[in-house]
This record gives C-alpha cells, sequence and structure tokens, in this order.
C-alpha cells in the first residue's frame, strides 16, 4: 500500500460568524494511525470532514500525496471515512452495503463477490453477509462500515469517533483490534475522538485541538508527559494544576525555583525560563507521600482529604498546606493503604515530574471547565456530537 | 475558492432541477388562478351573454363588483349577512363540540390503550378511508323520514316524525362534527403521542394529583397540537357548502360557501361571486399565513 | 404506602379504625370511562357507514328495510346497477381514472419538489415551500372556484372535464407528497448521502442508489394518500366538471341524493368508492411495511400513523 501521505497547509474553516478551523497546518506520513483529539467543538470533526470532501475550505490547501484536493467532490477523492453513526444503508444487506462502492470502479462480478469476502473476513464477519444493519450489534455494524470502507484500498481511512456509541468494555477491545488492523492493512488512520484514553492507546501521533487550533502535536508520550501549556495538560488525564511563581533568579541551568505560597520548589521540566506567575503541572503517578515527619527538598506539608477505591488503584485526594488540591493514587497490591481520610502527610513534588506551563492567565477551574467542552457528562454512554 | 463556488453553483442546479417541475405546477395552478379571480372580481359583465368578462390589468380593475356585494352584506336587501353568520355559529359549535369529543380519545388512545394501540388507530384511521360522500350518504340513510334514526326514537316513546334532512341546524352543525372529526383525532393523537411520559410521571413524582397533572401539564403541553388541530377543523369548515347541500337543502341553514357558489352559477353575478370569495380569503388569510409560517418554522427547526 | 394504610384502613381489619378510605386512591385504575367514551365514539363512527354498505346489497329499493341479500346493484341486470347502468359505470370508470392519472404526476412532481426544495437553501425555496402549504391550508371551494375562473377566462385552451379535474386534483393533492416525503428527509438527515458520496457515488447516483430507496415508504405512502384524496374528491373535480360523461362516482353521489336514482344503487356507488380507498391503502400499507423490514423498530401503529399522514 503506498501513499496516504496527508498535508494540510493552513487550514481555514468558516461558518458564516464561527470559524471552526483556524489555520491548522499539519503532516501526516503515510500509514500512521494520527488522532486528533479535543472536546466537542473544538474543529476536530470539521477538520476531518474536509479531508473527506463534504466541507469546501474557506482558505488552504488539503494535499493528498502532493495533490491538492481542497475542491475535489468526495466522491473523486481516494479516502473513505467510517461514520460516527456507521451510515450503513438500511435497505441493503451485509453483502451489499460493503459492495456498495465497488459500483463505482466497473469491477467484475466475480471479483466483487471476493473482495467483499476478503473485507468481512478482515473484521472478522464472514457469514453475515445475508443479514440487514438492523440485526447486527453495534460493534458489528461499525465493523460492516470499516469493512465497506477498506475493501475499496482507499490511501487514508478517515474515522470519526467510531466507538463513541459502544460501551467502555466493548470499545476497549475494539481499540486494540482496530489498531491491529491498522498495522496489518497498512493505511493512513485519521482518527476523531474527544476520548483521551482513546487517543493514547491508539495513536503514533496526535494533536490536541482547541477552538479550531492545534495546541500541541506529538507522540502520545510526549503530549502525555511534556504537555505545551496548561490545557493540553489537563485534557490529557489528571494534570494536578497548581498556580505558582518564578522566583527572580531562579535555579539556574537545569532547574526553576518557584514560590508556591509560602513553599519552594524546584522544577525541571516545561518552559524554565518562563517569569512572572505560572501554572504547574505534575502528574498523579509522580507524587510520592511520606509521613509527615520526614523532610527532603520539594516536599509540602498536607492533608489527605479523600480516598476512592477504583479496583486495581485507590485515588488519593490531597489538600496541600496552601491550599492547593493534588490527586494522586497508589496500586491496590496487597500492602493496603497506610492513609485515611484526616492523615497528616509530606507531599514530595519530585522536580523532574513538575513541569512549569505558561499561565493562560485565567484560574484552574476555568481551565478544567474549558477542557470538558460542551460534553454533557456521560451517563447514557453515548457519545457526544460535535467537534 | 473558484473552483469550490462553481461545484456549489452546479449542485444548486440539480436541487432546482428537481423541485421546478412542481414549483412551476404551483404557481400556474394555483397562485395565478387566483389572480384570475382577482380580475374576474374586478372585471366587468357581458351585457348580452351575462358573463364575466375578467381585467388583467389591475390598474383597470373596478369596483363594482366589490360595491355590489357590499351592498348585499351591509345595505338594504342584504342576504350575505345570515350565511355569514351561521357560517361562524356553525363551525364555532361544531369545532367545540369536535373538540369535546376528539380529546378525550385521542388522550386515550395515547396514553392508555397500551397493546391495542394499533387495533384503536385502525379503526380511527379508518373513517378516512370512507370518503365524505358515503359517510353523509349513511347519515341520510339513517336520517330519513322512514329511517333508523326515527324508528328508534318511536320505539323509545320520542316522537318518530322529525324530518331530520329539512333544514335543521343541528342536522348540519352534527355532520360537520361527523365529517371533520377524524382529522381532528389523528392530529390530537399525533400531538398527544408525542408528549414525553416522563414529564408527567414527573410531575406525579411531585405530588399533583391525576386531574391536576392534567391540566397543569397534559393541557399546556398539548396546546400547539390543539391549534394545529384547530386550524385542520375550522378552515375546511367555512369553506363547506355541501355538508349543507347534502344534509339539509333548505336556505335557512346556507353556509357562506352556499353564497358564494349561488353567485358564481348566478348568470351576471359571477364577479360578485368571485369578490365574495376573495373577501372569504382575505379573512382566512391571517390564520392561513399563521398556520403556515408557523408550520413551516417548526419544520425548520427539525431540519 | 397507600395500599398498605388503605388495608389497615378497612373495617373490620385487626386494630384498624374505622375510616373510609375511597377507592380513587388507586393510581393504576383503568380508566373506564374514558375507554367507553372511546368505543362509543368508535361505534357512532363506523356503524352509520357498515349500514349503508350492508343496504347496497339489500334486496328491495329502500336504505332502511332490509329486504334480504342481493348483489343486483352491482351486477344485477334490468336494475340500475353498476355494472349496467351507463352512468354508474362510466362513473366507476372516471373515478379510476382520475385517480389513476392524478397519483401519477402528482407524486413524482411532489417528490422532486420535496427533494429539491430541501436542499436548495435560499429565500425562494422557503417562499415556494410557504406557498406549497398554502395549498394544504386553503379551502377547497376558494381554490376550486379559481381554478375554474382560470379555466374559463384565462386558459381557454384547457377543456373543462378530465384534463381540468386532473390538473385541479394535482395541486389540491400537491402538498401530501411534499409535505410527508420532506418531513422523512429531515429524519433521514445528510449522512447516509455523505456516506454514499465518500464510497464514490455522484450526487446523483446517491440520490437513486441511496435517497430514493430510503424515501420509498414516505413516497408509497403520500402515493396512496393521494389516490384516496382523489377518489373522495367532490368539490374541485364538481367545479372543474363538464358534461356528465365526466362525472365520477363522488359528483354523482352528490347530485343523486335528494331523489334520481335509487337509493341502494348509490350505496353500492359508495361502497366501490370504499373499496377502491381500502385495497390501495391496504396494498400502501403492505408494501411499507415490507420496505422498511431492514430499518423497523417502531411497531404497526407508527407504521399506520405515518400512512396517515401525520
Amino acid at each position: 500500500m503506498s501513499g496516504g501521505n496527508i498535508n494540510l497547509v493552513s487550514l481555514i474553516k468558516r461558518f458564516a460568524d464561527v470559524t471552526a478551523v483556524d489555520d491548522i497546518s499539519l503532516e501526516i506520513g503515510a500509514g500512521e494511525f494520527f488522532s486528533l483529539l479535543g472536546p466537542s467543538g473544538c474543529g476536530k470533526t470539521t477538520t476531518l470532514r474536509l479531508v473527506a470532501g463534504f466541507e469546501a475550505p474557506t482558505g488552504g490547501q488539503i494535499l493528498l500525496d502532493g495533490v491538492d484536493v481542497g475542491h475535489l467532490a468526495p466522491n473523486r477523492r481516494n479516502v473513505n471515512t467510517v461514520f460516527q453513526s456507521y451510515a450503513l444503508f438500511p435497505f441493503l444487506t451485509v453483502e451489499q452495503n460493503v459492495a456498495f462502492g465497488m459500483r463505482y470502479r466497473s469491477v467484475p462480478k466475480s471479483e466483487v463477490a471476493r473482495s467483499v469476502g476478503e473485507a468481512l473476513d478482515l473484521v472478522q464477519l464472514s457469514g453475515y453477509e445475508k443479514r440487514r444493519p438492523n440485526q447486527l450489534s453495534g460493534g458489528q455494524q461499525q465493523r460492516v462500515a470499516l469493512a465497506r470502507a477498506l475493501v475499496l484500498r482507499p490511501a487514508v481511512l478517515l474515522l470519526d469517533e467510531p466507538l463513541g456509541a459502544l460501551d467502555a468494555k466493548l470499545r476497549r477491545t475494539l481499540q486494540v483490534e482496530l489498531n491491529a488492523l491498522q498495522k496489518q492493512v497498512g493505511i493512513t488512520f485519521l482518527y476523531v475522538t474527544h476520548d483521551q484514553e482513546e487517543a493514547l492507546t491508539m495513536s503514533d501521533r496526535l494533536a490536541v485541538m482547541n477552538h479550531g487550533r492545534i495546541a500541541q502535536l506529538g507522540t502520545p508520550e510526549q503530549v502525555y508527559t511534556e504537555p505545551a501549556d496548561a490545557y493540553v495538560a489537563d485534557f490529557l488525564g489528571v494534570s494536578n494544576l497548581m498556580d505558582a511563581s518564578v522566583e527572580p533568579g531562579g535555579g539556574g541551568g537545569g532547574a526553576c525555583r518557584l514560590a508556591l505560597g509560602d513553599f519552594t520548589l524546584y522544577a525541571e521540566g516545561g518552559q524554565l525560563d518562563a517569569t512572572g506567575s505560572v501554572k504547574v503541572a505534575i502528574r498523579p503517578e509522580r507524587i510520592h507521600l511520606y509521613p509527615r515527619e520526614s523532610d527532603g527538598p520539594n516536599r509540602m506539608p498536607g492533608m489527605v482529604e479523600r480516598l476512592v477505591f477504583l479496583g486495581s488503584t485507590t485515588q488519593i485526594f490531597l489538600r496541600l498546606a496552601h491550599g492547593a488540591a493534588l490527586q494522586t493514587l497508589i496500586r491496590n497490591d496487597g500492602g493496603g493503604v497506610p492513609y485515611s481520610q484526616g492523615t497528616p502527610v509530606s507531599v514530595h513534588l519530585p522536580p523532574d515530574a513538575l513541569r512549569v506551563l505558561p499561565d493562560p492567565g485565567v484560574s484552574v477551574a476555568a481551565i478544567h471547565d474549558e477542557t470538558l467542552g460542551d460534553r454533557v457528562p456521560d451517563v447514557t454512554g453515548a457519545a457526544p456530537t460535535g467537534g | 475558492m473558484n473552483r469550490s463556488a462553481t461545484n456549489r453553483r452546479r449542485e444548486r442546479w440539480l436541487w432546482i432541477a428537481l423541485a421546478a417541475p412542481g414549483a412551476i405546477w404551483l404557481i400556474v395552478l394555483f397562485v395565478v388562478p387566483f389572480y384570475a379571480m382577482l380580475a374576474v372580481a374586478g372585471g366587468s359583465v357581458n351585457p348580452f351573454f351575462e358573463t364575466a368578462i375578467p381585467t388583467w390589468n389591475p390598474l383597470h380593475w373596478s369596483s363594482a363588483n366589490l360595491s355590489a356585494v357590499w351592498h348585499n352584506i351591509a345595505g338594504s336587501g342584504a342576504f350575505i349577512g345570515p350565511p355569514a353568520l351561521r357560517t361562524l355559529i356553525y363551525t364555532a359549535a361544531a369545532s367545540a363540540i369536535s373538540l369535546a369529543i376528539a380529546y378525550p380519545v385521542a388522550y386515550f388512545v395515547s396514553r392508555y390503550a397500551g397493546r391495542r394501540k394499533a387495533l384503536f388507530l385502525v379503526l380511527l384511521i379508518a373513517p378516512f378511508w370512507v370518503s365524505y360522500m358515503m359517510r353523509m350518504l349513511a347519515w341520510i340513510d339513517l336520517l330519513q323520514q322512514g329511517g333508523f334514526v326515527n324508528s328508534a326514537m318511536s320505539l323509545v316513546g320520542l316522537p318518530g316524525g322529525t324530518d331530520w334532512l329539512g333544514g335543521k341546524s343541528i342536522t348540519v352543525i352534527l355532520g360537520l362534527v361527523y365529517g371533520y372529526i377524524p382529522y381532528l383525532i389523528l392530529v390530537l393523537y399525533a400531538g398527544l403521542d408525542r408528549i414525553d411520559t416522563s414529564l408527567l410521571e414527573a410531575a406525579r413524582d411531585l405530588g399533583l394529583g391525576r386531574w391536576r397533572t392534567f391540566w397543569r401539564v397534559t393541557v399546556p403541553l398539548s396546546k400547539p397540537t390543539i391549534i394545529a388541530g384547530a386550524f385542520i377543523t375550522v378552515l375546511p369548515m367555512i369553506g363547506d357548502y355541501f355538508t349543507n347541500q347534502l344534509l339539509s337543502a333548505a336556505p335557512n341553514t346556507t353556509m357562506i360557501g352556499n353564497a358564494i357558489e349561488g353567485q358564481l352559477l348566478s348568470p351576471g353575478q359571477t364577479g360578485q361571486g368571485a369578490v365574495l370569495a376573495l373577501m372569504l380569503l382575505v379573512v382566512l388569510l391571517i390564520p392561513m399565513i399563521y398556520y403556515a409560517v408557523s408550520t413551516a418554522r417548526a419544520s425548520l427547526e427539525f431540519g | 404506602m397507600a395500599t398498605g394504610e388503605s388495608l389497615r384502613a378497612l373495617p373490620g381489619a385487626p386494630g384498624s379504625v374505622t375510616r373510609r378510605v375511597r377507592a380513587r386512591g388507586n393510581p393504576w385504575r383503568r380508566p373506564w370511562a374514558l375507554e367507553g367514551f372511546t368505543w362509543l365514539y368508535i361505534l357512532w363512527s363506523i356503524v352509520p357507514v357498515a349500514i349503508a354498505i350492508l343496504f347496497s346489497f339489500n334486496k328491495g329499493a329502500s336504505q332502511s328495510t332490509w329486504q334480504g341479500f342481493s348483489t343486483k346493484w352491482y351486477v344485477g341486470a334490468g336494475v340500475t346497477s353498476v355494472l349496467h347502468n351507463p352512468s354508474l359505470h362510466q362513473a366507476v370508470v372516471q373515478t379510476l381514472k382520475l385517480s389513476i392519472i392524478t397519483t401519477l404526476i402528482t407524486v413524482p412532481l411532489g417528490v422532486g419538489f420535496a427533494i429539491g426544495i430541501d436542499r436548495w437553501r435560499s429565500r425562494t425555496s422557503s417562499g415556494l415551500s410557504l406557498v406549497m402549504i398554502f395549498s394544504f391550508v386553503v379551502p377547497e371551494l376558494l381554490l376550486a372556484v379559481a381554478l375554474f375562473m382560470l379555466v374559463t377566462q384565462l386558459f381557454t385552451f384547457l377543456p373543462l372535464g378530465t384534463t381540468a379535474e386532473v390538473a385541479g386534483l394535482v395541486v389540491w393533492n400537491f402538498s401530501w407528497p411534499a409535505i410527508i416525503v420532506r418531513a422523512r428527509l429531515v429524519t433521514i438527515g445528510k449522512t447516509y448521502e455523505e456516506a454514499a458520496a465518500d464510497l464514490g457515488a455522484s450526487r446523483l447516483s446517491a440520490i437513486r442508489r441511496v435517497l430514493l430507496p430510503m424515501l420509498m415508504p414516505a413516497i408509497f405512502a403520500s402515493a396512496v394518500l393521494v389516490f384516496a384524496g382523489t377518489v373522495d374528491d367532490f368539490v374541485i373535480v364538481e367545479q372543474l366538471s363538464s358534461t356528465a360523461g365526466t362525472q365520477p362516482m363522488s359528483v354523482l353521489i352528490y347530485s343523486n341524493v335528494h331523489g334520481g336514482l335509487q337509493g341502494p344503487a348509490l350505496n353500492a356507488l359508495a361502497t366501490i368508492m370504499l373499496g377502491f380507498s381500502l385495497l390501495v391503502a391496504l396494498i400502501g400499507f403492505a408494501a411499507y411495511r415490507w420496505m422498511t423490514r431492514g430499518e423497523r423498530k417502531q411497531g404497526a401503529s407508527e407504521a399506520l400513523t405515518s400512512i396517515a399522514g401525520m
């Protein structure tokens, strides 16, 4: 499978008074599994639709293997889409659905049957040819949608939150399957999701989007451990954002001296040359707790507020002396949890785990709201639309 | 940028081409006829044949017919007044009765029918497929002098010789009810069915009894449906003339529709008939526009 | 809990205070009154028609005294039967002619209109949509009169009679397919056509292979309604008819109700009209159910209301 390189150059899309995609440039290599991650309304789905051809760009270019396809109709691009609602044609059987696009390629009938069989085999649905979409489960429908797109051997496969309508366990299984499938087929996957865990597990690289722009682009590990700003840090898991200010003449070299309330901490990650007020982030798994009496660098007194049993781990909610709230977790490895509500502790924040991030000028709570987007809390398990 | 605009323009032509035949038919055979009616209304009469001569140029429209009709409405010897008034009374009475019957039935079928819903729906939809003519015919048979209604009445001791079909208002009113109620029931059913049960359950949960839930939750929620139903019932009823012809055929139960018919069929008065029809149209225009605009807006909300 | 308390409150129950708890405390009782009322309405609605149908098979000439079963009003020789009486006979033919031709014209026109107007977003399209709704809401008499004037004064090349009747009937019934198909379009949404385009279909191909099949149930439902509506129609046809040769059943019944043809013959005619409508409705219902078998989450009740045009 050759090709599948996508290049978005200064892509802009405006609808009436809303700029959904605000000058995006990125390059996706052939055969890459690339995710667009962000909350509802960030522009990720619009970007996908631009690549697919359902929207025409207001400005910028969409290059597919070097060719500008921005103004080609969707049926003329070598790109196929798996829709969030699957969009299986209800009046056709599984077999007829998968074969639908082959009509436009003047493929002989025997060839069609064979390809359909292969595609269904690929998604592990052999034997379901004569079924109708309404006789299939959600996961099966999604696989038919996949087969229908893949049978045409596109250079790029676009997936618009395909796992959104499925329950958590099925979602996790299919994530693994999709990944394996992509490696097997070797096509570029452009995947849109609002679920950060999904993006982190499946992608080779991902772009976190916010308000039509790319907040950060990188591998999952890069984006998780080295978030570029407070927004990205907070979007990808717990970030334990705190307000701090840089002390003048700070540590020098590879460290930065910060003041959190009355306490001094050294941070070795992030924007070490920042000045003034900043935000500081640390991942929960990097925080260590010690008995209150213990002493050492980068430690602050705190108190355990709440413990939440999560199964394999226990989440510990802390309150630092100067008021900030933090989360950490410990593995339930049989040794019991040595803390309870109200235990005073000494909270160790290792310098290499602390990241200094530019202060966007809003409170931590406001950042939390923003990363939530306009998502309604997921009580039904149904995916939010938009983005 | 230019290629994309051309694509969009090309696409548009497809939609316009699809809509065009129907649109043209609509304009030629719906809009233009009303203009023709205006032309006849503003026109004159051929003195020999007493046929109408339409005046097509709006600048040359004469108000002769208009003043004649106005005279017939408001002047001495006016004969339009009674039918117009009767139309209002009959329509109001028939609509009220229809609503009083239709609402409970629709309410029952939408809320309480359970597994028998399909059965009830079939029974409620059945009159749809029975033509208006047949339904009136059925009642004519029953209301005849030797018919079942009179026989039944004499069986229970009431006078069995009433001439139901000889010009009784009640017959016409009930005829209107019988004729138009199926539409009302279905519209009400569709609307009531759409009411979210959880809203009613919430009201009960919060302490409202059955009656109070009905008056304070169900009825307000069904108000738009009632209004829609009212339109579907009242507007056609006002233009009705055949119910009266079938069930009464007497001059003391005529409605405005009969008056228009009468004028149109009288030689030399076609223009006045046109004026009368236009006046009726104008009167109905406001509710018609209201209904049309709110329907259009409602479909936009969903679309 | 209400039930528990009421049990304890029953007179004679051990340790109870003899308080009368009224039976209206049960919140789950069946609404007998409403149900009875509904059945009464249904009877009032259907029984007169049933009697009329019955009497079309009456051996005698009365419409109110049963004199035995006979099909003479339909096929009997020597009486005014539908089969043998020329004016009755041709009325049946005329009704069929009008209904079929009108349906064949109205449905494609209306479907194209619905699809086109829905996709062509502009002020003109909203205006046309408004005009269409007006045609739904205007009293039939006014439209019939206006059409009469049009045909006699302006389009004099259009003869009164079948041609004019069809022209008028198409306008009158236009809103059925326009509204029903439009509503269904809104429900379907753009996604399926986008999927088709994504898979390689041109606009037209997407409409042909995806949109139209998905619209089939709605198209069918509207065809059924147009057909039944035309069988029934009376006002427009009467205004635009010319000689007695172009009178369909509805007009014939109307003009003969107060005398004229013998009673049960009219009943027979009306029953035939009913038969046509019912047959088409049943075919439509069956076709609708068959066509939506791939996407049916609805039960029979939803299908019924769709057919009725809600």
